[in-house]
């Protein structure tokens, strides 16, 4: 099954998925938008081991994809936690305007 | 016939990942990229994970997506509106990031060829069952540590959002 689809076409979504990721990290001012570029990021780095892991014949593949959704989720809360404490201390999560530990 | 629908599921995911980052709505950024993890659920299938597209869908789309979308709405955060400031700094890495990705994989593709390392398919890799029984017999003390990782960022999340004075 997997033998009819490239590992090639895996990886090259997978850079596609990475790249947007990153360009969107580090140009949107938003620290939502820059979280989920990061969310998105994650999943390019998931499809490449689930492509490996397929090409491979192996489970491994998919329990490290296993474990970085559990770490996801535990990082969503605690990042989702500390922009509403953000947000409660400066009224905004712009993250031009948040320059406190800035220099 | 798995390689078509693997594009075009790739192609879902990619399209809207960028609709994710280009749009300034964080709202409409979150549903976009609903639609775009769905379709990684599609690929995901489609390379013999099929309890990992579940768990994408549940987890991911369901849960943490969610989870963002509230705080948005608790937050009331508007779009973001366009400062007129030039940002080259940002706009020269987020270009170059893309360029030397762009660069790492066809280099990688032209190093590697058409070769695509394709052995014997296992059936029972797209077994729920036999995955279980991986995770739970040689990997069960990495999953007993992600159950403390979740219970600390449970604290932690807890303690992070309380209001103080109380």
């Amino acid at each position: 099954m997997i033998g009819s689809i490239p590992l090639s076409h895996v990886l090259l979504t997978s850079g596609a998925l990475f790249s947007i990721g990153i360009a969107g990290a580090l140009l949107r001012r938003n620290a939502i938008q820059i979280f989920l570029s990061i969310e998105l990021m994650m999943n390019a780095a998931n499809l490449a081991l689930l492509g490996y892991g397929a090409a491979l014949g192996t489970h491994e593949g998919q329990i490290l994809v296993f474990f970085v959704i559990a770490i996801a989720a535990a990082e969503a809360s605690v990042g989702l936690a500390i922009f509403v404490a953000l947000f409660r201390h400066t009224e905004t999560i712009d993250v031009n305007k948040i320059n406190l530990l800035k220099w | 016939m798995d390689r078509l629908f693997f594009d075009a599921a790739a192609l879902v995911a990619i399209v809207f990942a960028g609709l994710m980052v280009i749009g300034r709505n964080p709202v409409k950024s979150v549903l976009a990229l609903v639609v775009s993890f769905f379709g990684l659920a599609v690929t995901y299938v489609l390379l013999l994970a099929p309890f990992i597209a579940a768990l994408q869908v549940i987890v991911y789309a369901g849960a943490i997506l969610v989870l963002f979308l509230f705080v948005l709405m608790l937050l009331n955060v508007g779009p973001e509106k366009p400062d007129g400031a030039r940002r080259p700094i940002q706009s020269i890495l987020g270009g170059l990031s893309v360029v030397v990705f762009a660069g790492l994989l066809l280099g990688m593709f032209r190093a590697s060829g058409a070769r695509v390392p394709v052995m014997a398919q296992p059936a029972e890799l797209a077994d729920p069952a036999a995955l279980a029984r991986v995770l739970f017999s040689d990997y069960l003390l990495h999953f007993e540590a992600v159950s403390v990782l979740l219970l600390a960022a449970l604290v932690g999340a807890f303690v992070l959002a309380r209001r103080e004075n109380t």
